[in-house]
């Protein structure tokens, strides 16, 4: 045992300061889509994309970061008009702000902070519990990652519970498949109050390439209430850690009226 | 040589004399097509798992009303293809091989076309977690139904087991909770969204679902991606299969309560993952692929690579010969789950559980794709067929991994300049393959005029699930996280 003792120390912290300090994207990273413009858009320009997330109206483009999986097939085939933002912070409170259109200056400089504060104050623990509603199984490689020394959500006061009823939050990925509709309203149910629901992925914020299926009914939204969306296929784990402390923010302010 | 004796020389048609199979369009690449009449459908897939085929999967093809069996055989796929003519049944081949039971199963839920003596034809696809079955009945048993959610971060799964309490009496596969039908949204989309699509199917084994894909549609259109594109698809690939036997390893430790080693071996797995994201901008090696070769220029040079690369081999080794040498990590996974040669070849079963009882089961041997025929490695395989065999093999394709990613990368030379070809044409059907890291998955899709008519998947974990059942021998609950994880499947796989 010391000696997993020693090699454990070996490399040192590598963990992340983020959110106190920023945690930057490597170059090129594919965190989202931006529309860059210009105006007067063909309507064309939706065939580009495979699950309908762009949306011409009037000459006016948007995207709709939510059905969005991220492929880069609008990148490719019009980069005058959509590019990728290396960019983890991409959870948020509604789902209507997942839909964006030309770049505008955003309130998001300001967030960080905000957030940095917020998890500083959370003093008390916050417990997770997820479910896998039919996700592709990359979002839950990415949600265990954050246990990893390199995000290490524990020094957050973030911590996976077995049980839901001892959950403060439900992490939910993928589009709700018909056979996991009853398992997650179930989950959800039997978790105390106050309680705050994340959907994780691009499947769980619209169903991405299978809400048009059949199988499955939608995002987690149509299913129970989502109080923050982190778009993405699947999003990164500070993409991830940035919905919960979100989220986290949720439970407290509930707790505290 | 006349055609009479080319069938003699021939060992796929030998095995098939004296039925009435017909050979259909010439073989493309190592595929092979024959037609079989349906009274003997059942008979040849027997004779060609006699000669050492593999059962991969059965299906029925919509827009023809027809189905197609696939066998793997060494140097061969090959698709056994029957018309219905309108029929609504047809004799089982799960009488023949225990392997076509849950492809049936799939089969009969999605067209109503009924495999006639079948042993348990009950509905498979829109599994309810209330209902249980007993697989033993007496006094003081019961059926602890483990999922679909469980404990942990976990992909949705039932696992219903039988016990009396400490021993596990029958262990129970019920996949298909987050089945999503993505086959069906195949149709219509041409081969870019297609293959988005297809890297969506199972995230941890993206760009193994991709190549096959790609490959599939490559020899539709009669092409081959460029030599520098092969080169790089073997480098996502095999980083992919680093950091699922990674993840693997995670997943044992943290069963074994060896947090120290949880944590050494999620550095190694995030290392491997930010690589990947440095390399293409995605974690997964989304966005890479596109049939006729690889999407763009990789964002490191090959240099780059292999120094990460060679950091990263030199840690492995420290934490490797560590855990090997950790007895409460080891004594867990040794003799559990254990299976044998015998009844994984009976399943079809792949990857690095067949590895694991000494089969020399890997598709990039088998039928070498891409640049694996020209890059030197061996295949990793041990005897035990344990737990701790498996992950031995796991062990050692890591490094063989390394070994390829080096050697693809030392040898890029100039005149590899272009990443990709155009495909212009395409029309017919056709099979690609990948080897990924828990298996062999395989694409069967039929094009016309540029667009995908039909797609089927068989995943690495449809084949192996039965095997989970038939591993437990003697083992008690606490065991069952060491097996599962030991198999290493993502449940997305199989619920495609």
């Amino acid at each position: 045992m010391l000696k997993w003792l020693f090699r454990g120390l070996r490399h040192g912290v590598v963990t992340t300061r983020y959110p106190a300090r920023p945690e930057p994207a490597p170059p090129g990273f594919r965190g989202r889509i931006a529309v860059l413009g210009p105006g007067d858009a063909p309507q064309s320009l939706g065939d580009l994309c495979p699950t309908g997330a762009i949306q011409v109206e009037g000459g006016r483009v948007s995207v709709d970061r939510g059905l969005c999986v991220l492929c880069g097939a609008c990148v490719a085939n019009a980069p005058e008009r959509f590019g990728f933002e290396a960019e983890y912070e991409t959870a948020v409170r509604r789902r209507s702000s997942l839909v964006v259109g030309e770049r505008l200056a955003t309130a998001l400089e300001g967030l960080r902070p905000t957030l940095g504060d917020r998890s500083r104050t959370l003093r008390r623990s916050i417990h997770i519990r997820h479910v896998d509603a039919g996700s592709d199984g990359a979002e839950e490689w990415e949600i265990q990652a954050l246990t990893n020394p390199y995000y290490d959500m524990q020094r957050l006061g973030l911590f996976f519970t077995p049980t839901p009823r001892h959950a403060d939050l439900l992490l939910v990925t993928g589009g709700v498949t018909n056979s996991m509709r009853e398992p997650l309203l179930r989950a959800y149910e039997v978790m105390p109050e106050p309680k705050a629901v994340v959907a994780v992925g691009t499947d769980a914020c619209s169903g991405g390439f299978s809400a048009t299926t059949g199988e499955v009914v939608g995002g987690v939204d149509q299913v129970l209430p989502v109080d923050v969306y982190v778009p993405g296929s699947p999003p990164a784990p500070i993409a991830i850690l940035h919905g919960l402390l979100l989220a986290a923010g949720v439970v407290t302010e509930e707790a505290a009226a | 040589m006349s055609a009479e004796e080319t069938a003699r020389e021939d060992p796929l048609l030998q095995a098939l004399e004296g039925t009435a199979a017909v050979e259909e369009a010439p073989p493309r690449g190592p595929v092979r097509q024959l037609r079989i009449p349906m009274d003997e459908l059942a008979t040849s897939t027997r004779r060609l798992i006699d000669v050492g085929g593999h059962f991969a999967g059965v299906f029925r093809s919509e827009s023809e009303d027809s189905l197609r069996a696939l066998l793997a055989l060494r140097g061969e796929l090959i698709v056994l293809r029957t018309p219905l003519d309108g029929a609504r049944s047809y004799p089982s081949l799960s009488r023949v091989t225990p392997a076509a039971r849950l492809p049936e199963r799939e089969l009969h839920d999605v067209s109503g076309v009924v495999p006639l003596d079948h042993p348990q034809l009950d509905p498979a696809l829109r599994p309810s977690a209330d209902e249980l079955e007993r697989v033993v009945t007496g006094p003081e048993t019961f059926v602890l139904p483990y999922g679909p959610i469980r404990s942990g971060v976990f992909e949705a799964i039932q696992f219903p087991i039988d016990t009396g309490g400490e021993d596990i009496l029958a262990f129970t596969v019920r996949p298909y909770f987050k089945r999503r039908n993505l086959e069906a949204r195949f149709q219509g989309l041409d081969f870019d969204h297609g293959t988005y699509l297809a890297e969506r199917i199972a995230g941890t084994e993206s760009v193994a679902q991709a190549i096959a894909f790609a490959q599939a549609v490559e020899r539709v259109a009669g092409i081959e991606a460029p030599r520098l594109a092969q080169r790089w698809r073997v480098v996502h690939a095999e980083l992919e299969r680093i950091a699922n036997h990674l993840d693997v390893g995670i997943k044992l430790a943290e069963d074994a309560a060896l947090s120290v080693g949880v944590a050494r071996l999620g550095v190694l797995k995030e290392q491997v993952m930010r690589l990947r994201a440095r390399l293409c901008g995605n974690r997964f090696g989304r966005g890479v692929l596109m049939p006729g070769g690889v999407r763009r220029e990789p964002l490191l040079s090959s240099a780059e690579v292999i120094q990460a690369i060679d950091s990263f081999e030199d840690d492995l080794r420290r934490d490797r010969s560590l855990l090997l040498a950790t007895a409460s990590f080891t004594d867990r996974l040794i003799g559990s789950g254990r299976l044998d040669a015998e009844t994984v070849m009976r399943y079809g079963g792949v990857g690095p559980i067949a590895r694991a009882c000494s089969l020399g089961i890997d598709a990039r041997l088998e039928r070498p794709y891409g640049s694996y025929g020209r890059l030197g490695f061996r295949i990793a395989r041990t005897t035990g067929g344990d737990a701790m065999a498996r992950f031995e093999v796991r062990l050692e394709e890591i490094d063989q991994s390394v070994h390829v990613i080096r050697q693809a990368l030392e040898r890029l030379d100039g005149d590899m300049a272009a990443l990709r070809i155009a495909i212009t044409d395409a029309s017919g059907e056709g099979c690609g393959w990948a080897e990924a890291p828990n298996g062999e998955v395989i694409y069967w899709i039929a094009i016309e005029d540029g667009r995908l008519r039909e797609v089927h998947i068989v995943s690495p974990s449809l084949r192996n699930w039965p095997l989970l059942s038939e591993s437990y021998r003697g083992d008690v609950l606490t065991d069952v996280s060491f097996i599962e994880h030991s198999f290493g499947l993502t449940p997305a796989g199989a619920d495609r």
